[in-house]
């Protein structure tokens, strides 16, 4: 006997703004969050963030900080920062926020590094402006669990509780291992989701030196595609037992039913549809949906000329034949990719199109590349009714997650 | 240019997010909510600030505002008046 998921709560942040609502607006309006950088490092004149972007400009921590006082955001990475905005408003959201639920919760959040920022600083000072210390906060700020402790200790949430990191597959795979928990009966309530906050100098001059970083816009699946535009972010849902959820009058966004993952076994960055295909196959078993069911497609879609091609190659040997009963849609193109965070905030923007049966826009697509030739969602939001939302997350070093969701 | 008591309140309150007004001669550091590893950020603060070093050891002991105050006034007003009132210490290479 197993229990059913339901999506009860959700929050996120990115260069689209601040809350769902924003950025689900501007998605739908099609409006990008990718702004053209020129920043010089304030104490190192010669490093410069030189390029397209979608960067967080400011970030409002005065809900988290009414409800728990300005100690609490003073001392944060911006990577816990994030995460916790976002999932103040997830637990907002569902109605827990104080809920005594919340104190046998379990949280798994993702993020494929954490604290860089904080990092940075600390190597900056030691290393470049020859000083002898670096904060004594240095180590909690930085460690890949940081914002999972952040989240707890702020929510009162006792139950299990720990970080995963699988790249840009991060809160996909986060989401999915708390689905399985709440399946499980392990908990009733479980926060999962994921936070990256990778635009500090370094990470920028580490994704530049990796080559895959666009140099106009990101244009997934289209023709004349350059790469990827670096975002940053988090994104959080309540995943919740679909009786629980029911039996406190709990909005249900969705019921989470297919989780399948997988590993590629092949290269640290190339992209496998024989991996990634896996995945999304495991994932239709375990939700037990026909291929043929017309199904809303939120894409990994990072804009690399690699990964949307290997994508459609994946898509097109699952779906088979006949793909114009479903929609694809890739809102990196909108919020950049948010790295750890990009599987959680397009799982929360798929499930707000299949819950409002539309389709939201591809931004920046300048034609067709006849080896991308998915049943694309272009030019206007327009309507459409799908049974479910399949979430791909196809990460670095070839680590697989794809999430299915379906109405309620 | 001297480091003033007001100097370094003000840093302390900025960096322990405690009204400056509380910040009083005879209040306890742990009535105030001022932890151990709070402390340790407020010394890391007030030697960037002042550019001064001190070792645990000078700080260890102090339970009140003005414990804090007298050692970080002392001390950069000890140290050579050039420096002081920087950011940050001079680079070494």
């Amino acid at each position: 006997m197993t229990s059913r998921v339901a999506v009860t709560g959700l929050g996120c942040v990115s260069a689209l703004g601040q809350t769902v609502a924003t950025n689900w607006t501007r998605v739908k309006a099609g409006e990008c969050g990718i702004t053209s950088l020129a920043q010089a490092h304030p104490d190192v004149e010669r490093l410069v963030k030189n390029g397209p972007a979608a960067q967080i400009d400011s970030l409002d921590t005065s809900a988290v900080e009414a409800y728990a006082g300005r100690k609490v955001t003073a001392q944060l990475d911006p990577v816990a920062a994030f995460a916790l905005v976002a999932t103040h408003e997830a637990l907002l959201d569902g109605g827990l926020v104080g809920a005594p639920e919340l104190a046998e919760a379990a949280i798994v959040y993702g993020g494929a590094s954490g604290g860089n920022a904080t990092l940075e600083e600390g190597y900056l000072r030691i290393l470049t402006k020859g000083q002898a210390t670096v904060h004594p906060l240095t180590v909690p700020k930085t460690m890949s669990s940081a914002a999972v402790s952040q989240l707890s200790m702020l929510f009162g949430v006792r139950g299990v509780a720990f970080a995963i990191s699988s790249a840009c597959a991060s809160s996909a795979h986060a989401i999915a291992e708390a689905a399985h928990m709440v399946r499980a009966g392990r908990t009733k309530i479980a926060i999962a989701g994921g936070a990256d906050a990778s635009l500090n100098f370094g990470s920028w001059y580490a994704w530049l030196a990796l080559q895959a970083m666009a140099p106009d816009t990101c244009r997934p699946f289209s023709i004349d595609r350059k790469g990827m535009v670096l975002g940053e972010g988090a994104a959080t849902v309540v995943l919740e037992d679909l009786e629980h959820a029911r039996a406190r009058g709990a909005t249900i966004y969705a019921e989470l039913i297919g989780m399948g993952g997988s590993s590629d076994a092949g290269h640290l960055t190339a992209p496998s549809a024989e991996g990634a295909g896996k995945a999304v196959r495991a994932a239709y078993a375990d939700a037990g949906l026909a291929v043929d069911t017309p199904v809303l497609v939120s894409a990994h879609g990072t804009g690399t000329p690699l990964n949307d091609k290997t994508e459609t190659e994946v898509m097109r040997g699952v779906l088979g034949g006949d793909l114009a009963r479903h929609r694809v849609i890739a809102t990196k193109s909108a919020h950049g990719h948010l790295l750890g965070a990009g599987g959680a905030i397009e799982f929360v923007l798929g499930v707000l199109a299949l819950k409002e049966a539309v389709a939201p826009p591809i931004l920046n697509y300048l034609g067709l590349d006849p080896e991308c030739d998915l049943p694309l969602a272009l030019g206007a939001c327009q309507p459409f009714e799908a049974d479910a939302l399949v979430s791909n997350s196809f990460a670095f070093g070839g680590l697989n997650s794809v999430l299915i969701a379906k109405r309620v | 240019m001297s480091v003033t008591r007001d100097n370094v309140l003000d840093v302390i309150a900025q960096e322990s997010l405690v009204e400056r007004s509380a910040l009083t001669s005879d209040a306890t550091l742990e009535s105030l909510g001022i932890q151990s590893l709070d402390i340790i950020s407020i010394v890391f603060a007030l030697e960037d600030k002042f550019g001064i070093v001190l070792e645990q050891s000078e700080f260890e002991g102090v339970t009140t505002v003005d414990q804090l105050v007298d050692i970080i006034v002392n001390k950069a007003n000890a140290t050579d008046t050039a420096s002081a009132g920087q950011a940050a210490p001079a680079a070494k290479t």
